[in-house]
């Protein structure tokens, strides 16, 4: 097995991890035949599924949403039983990281742990791709998703033909690092016209919990 | 001071770690009310990330497991202590599991701090944290920077701050009590 995926989005099918791993195969598939399986590590028995793959194939990316600032807990069971001594590994390793913020510098930090990680284990790491945004893809129009699938289409494309992730795409994927003054100003005078939490305010009203949106149920009463 | 510790020791909590957690918990005990759990005695499900925490039942997880009392602990705490052996160059997935949990305790807003978007208090007072580790045998000063980088873009986000990292190996229950208890004298100053 040429190359394998694991998805390690607590959502499984529901996840923006899954549309864009679709759309990295997509493009992957434009230059290679081979089938990539792709596995979930969300759900009953999966752990063991993700590690027989990880044990076959030549080449493992994990993708993964960003979950307080690092990985999600069964993303690092993950990485903590592949670590196991008498654990077959893939030659090479890469991740993809995605998150709602808009800003790469997010999950910039957990890459650093994911390199450390792959040295570790003694094998080759492929990079980590780092996008922002993502929150909120599945409901977007067309129009607002149109560049980020084709990127990601174009990153699977290249993976097929060059065996590594494309630098340029990686770095086109990672903007915004921080977000301009000018974009900051932007948020900052949207903020008052309630478009900057649309997303949430829509689900809100939609589920009757608009009046509780700022309910503190955790607080213990003042004496 | 209300301190909580939430110990992710992931083996039968009988060994070395488990032991300093336990008696560090016993010397705050002192002059501290503290909470201690024991995550690998609790039943922690993992986040699932479905937000119905943000946008169904507004702070409250839906999840039927222990990780209430936890969240309770944590946010009415002054203190919290992150305690986990490092595994594979980072802390358990036991404690991230619960830590992915604190989802709740924010808002899903997003405000701009420091230049980058994060999200809103929930809840007026977050608390400020210390982290405390056991090296695996190989690991070096890269680690100890990436687990302490990682831990403060987390208190960035949770509205708290980082206090300390420390690693049993290097510093003694005594140490970590006073530098705890030092906090608060600066918290109440």
């Amino acid at each position: 097995m040429k190359l394998a995926i694991i998805n390690g989005s607590p959502r499984r099918k529901k996840s923006n991890s899954k549309i864009l791993i679709e759309r990295f195969l997509k493009g992957y598939y434009r230059e290679c035949t081979d089938e990539v399986p792709v596995h979930y590590l969300a759900g009953q028995k999966r752990k063991e599924e993700a590690l027989s793959l990880f044990e076959q194939a030549e080449t493992v990316l994990v993708v993964f949403p960003l979950y307080t600032d690092c990985m999600p807990g069964m993303v690092k069971e993950f990485f903590e039983e592949v670590s196991k001594p008498g654990i077959i590994r893939p030659r090479r390793i890469g991740f993809i990281v995605q998150s709602g913020f808009p800003e790469a510098i997010h999950s910039v930090y957990v890459e650093r742990y994911l390199a450390k990680f792959v040295k570790r284990l003694k094998r080759e790491y492929l990079g980590t791709v780092i996008r922002g945004g993502v929150e909120g893809i599945q409901i977007m129009p067309p129009g607002m998703t149109r560049k980020l699938f084709s990127h990601f289409e174009e990153l699977g494309r290249y993976f097929a033909e060059h065996d590594e992730f494309s630098p340029e795409i990686m770095e086109v994927l990672r903007k915004p690092y921080t977000l301009s003054g000018r974009r900051r100003m932007m948020f900052n005078l949207l903020k008052h016209t309630g478009l900057t939490n649309f997303y949430w305010n829509s689900h809100l009203k939609k589920n009757g919990a608009w009046e509780k949106r700022f309910d503190r149920p955790y607080e213990n009463a003042q004496p | 001071m209300n301190i909580t510790i939430l110990n992710g020791d992931m083996s039968d909590t009988s060994g070395d770690f488990s032991a300093y957690i336990q008696k560090l918990a016993r010397k705050l005990r002192e002059e501290h009310r503290v909470n201690l759990f024991l995550l690998n005695q609790m039943n922690i499900q993992h986040c699932s990330g479905c937000w119905n925490c943000w946008w169904k039942t507004p702070g409250r997880c839906n999840t039927n497991d222990d990780a209430e009392q936890v969240l309770r602990a944590v946010i009415n705490s002054d203190f919290v202590i992150f305690a986990s052996p490092l595994m594979a160059g980072f802390v358990s997935s036991l404690l991230k599991r619960m830590t992915d949990r604190f989802v709740g305790l924010l808002h899903p807003y997003i405000e701009m701090r420091n230049g980058e978007s994060h999200h809103i208090k929930r809840y007026p007072h977050y608390p400020d944290f210390g982290v405390i580790l056991a090296k695996e045998p190989d690991t070096d000063e890269e680690d100890l920077a990436i687990v302490r980088d990682i831990y403060d873009r987390f208190a960035l986000n949770f509205h708290a701050q980082q206090r300390y990292l420390k690693c049993i190996e290097t510093s003694n229950v005594k140490e970590v009590v006073h530098e705890t208890s030092h906090y608060q004298r600066v918290a109440e100053a």
